[in-house]
């Protein structure tokens, strides 16, 4: 059980967040819930996951690995089931995902050098993120442009985010989208 | 260096302008860690509107509490660009010089500047910090006896918030601006970095002549 209250019926400050919630995921996640008590922090968080969950400057399956190594490489739980339900959804395969674990991904046939650049940013910016060097960006530009790699950076970063506060508040969420993404 | 292009206002899209104009009402400046998120907009505008709630005071917690919870998170991440924004802006807020050193390590625990409540949201950000999934029992015991469900939410998720901004600006290299040339940091004087990279940074811009003298 979180350690704050969730709230399942919204109050008219949480109608429209909950509606938007429900219309992304296909119902309101528990960590969205999870946050109700607080309307202006639920909003603000739910409009930014809204935004990062779904096609972008990458694609959204991509974007869903790297959201799944970043929780690897930062120790989180929360939520990594459904991320790898839904990479699977969006037509990752089983043994892609599979080598996502520790060092596979460095030589694994599933993953491209453009992959393998990413994954070195997320592994390195959890383990010193002001330590990201040349040997680390020359080969993301190889790959990617400005706009790619801000979000990226962006989605590394939110769910280093989101990691950290769904353990916190001791949400689980093991399906998040329950309509269907593709 | 920066790793991508800062933005500047006038190539800056509308929305990604409108961004900027509220940073700038609110900052008194453009800071470099919006210019760099003009790279897309459309990450932009959601991203800085969760800082834009956390920046100012309530809708539940006190904007000092906060920022107490920024100084602490920030700083065992090594962040030299938040930790020297923020102890200027508790400065402002009315956070005395001395109540900011003992937020170090764990001095705060012991210091007549800081209220059982404080100390209680400290130790669970540097939980939060370290690995949320050793908080202890008695730690959420002694929030929840000063915080409500809505403070403790807003609470985690300033943590949160500032774990994601300290390490998306410094994994992008986004560098102090001019105007904090000179500045020694509080905290880093208190406490080196642990991070050898962040004591380099540190370094560098300790190096840098005083704004007013370039």
């Amino acid at each position: 059980m979180p350690v704050v209250a969730t709230i399942e019926t919204p109050t008219t400050e949480l109608a429209e967040t909950y509606a938007k919630a429900e219309a992304h995921f296909g119902h309101v996640p528990n960590f969205v819930k999870a946050l109700g008590t607080n309307p202006a922090f639920c909003k603000a968080l739910t409009d930014f996951l809204v935004q990062a969950l779904g096609e972008g400057r990458n694609s959204w399956a991509f974007k869903e690995l790297i959201i799944l190594k970043t929780l690897r490489a930062t120790g989180a739980y929360y939520s990594y089931g459904a991320h790898e339900k839904l990479a699977m959804e969006l037509g990752v395969p089983a043994d892609k995902l599979g080598d996502l674990n520790h060092s596979l991904w460095r030589t694994s046939p599933h993953y491209t050098d453009a992959e393998r650049a990413v994954f070195e940013l997320v592994e390195q910016t959890a383990v010193d993120a002001n330590d990201v060097g040349d040997d680390i960006w020359n080969p993301l530009y190889e790959h990617y442009d400005a706009g790619q790699l801000l979000e990226i950076a962006s989605v590394i970063n939110t769910f280093i985010n989101i990691g950290r506060m769904g353990d916190t508040l001791g949400v689980s969420d093991p399906v998040l989208f329950s309509k269907p993404v593709t | 260096m920066a790793r991508l292009p800062y933005i500047e206002m006038e190539d800056a899209d509308p929305v990604t302008k409108q961004v900027y104009e509220d940073a700038i009402a609110r900052f008194e400046m453009l800071l470099n860690i919006f210019k760099i998120t003009g790279n897309a907009p459309e990450i932009a505008e959601p991203m800085w509107e969760i800082y834009f709630q956390i920046l100012q005071e309530g809708p539940t917690l006190t904007w000092i509490d906060k920022e107490l919870l920024i100084l602490k998170s920030t700083k065992m991440g090594d962040c030299l660009y938040c930790v020297t924004q923020h102890e200027a802006v508790s400065a402002r807020l009315g956070v005395s010089e001395g109540k900011q050193r003992d937020i170090v390590g764990v001095e705060y625990r012991k210091s007549p500047h800081y209220t059982p409540a404080e100390v209680a949201i400290l130790d669970l950000c540097a939980h939060v910090v370290v690995d949320p999934e050793k908080i202890p029992a008695e730690v959420w015991a002694r929030v929840k006896e000063h915080y409500d469900d809505a403070q403790i939410v807003e609470i985690v998720a300033t943590i949160g918030a500032y774990l994601q901004v300290s390490k998306f600006g410094d994994s992008l290299g986004v560098q102090l601006e001019e105007v904090w040339h000179g500045h020694e940091p509080i905290l880093f004087a208190e406490e080196p970095p642990t991070s050898k990279a962040s004591q380099h940074h540190l370094d560098h811009f300790l190096a840098q002549a005083p704004a007013s003298q370039e």
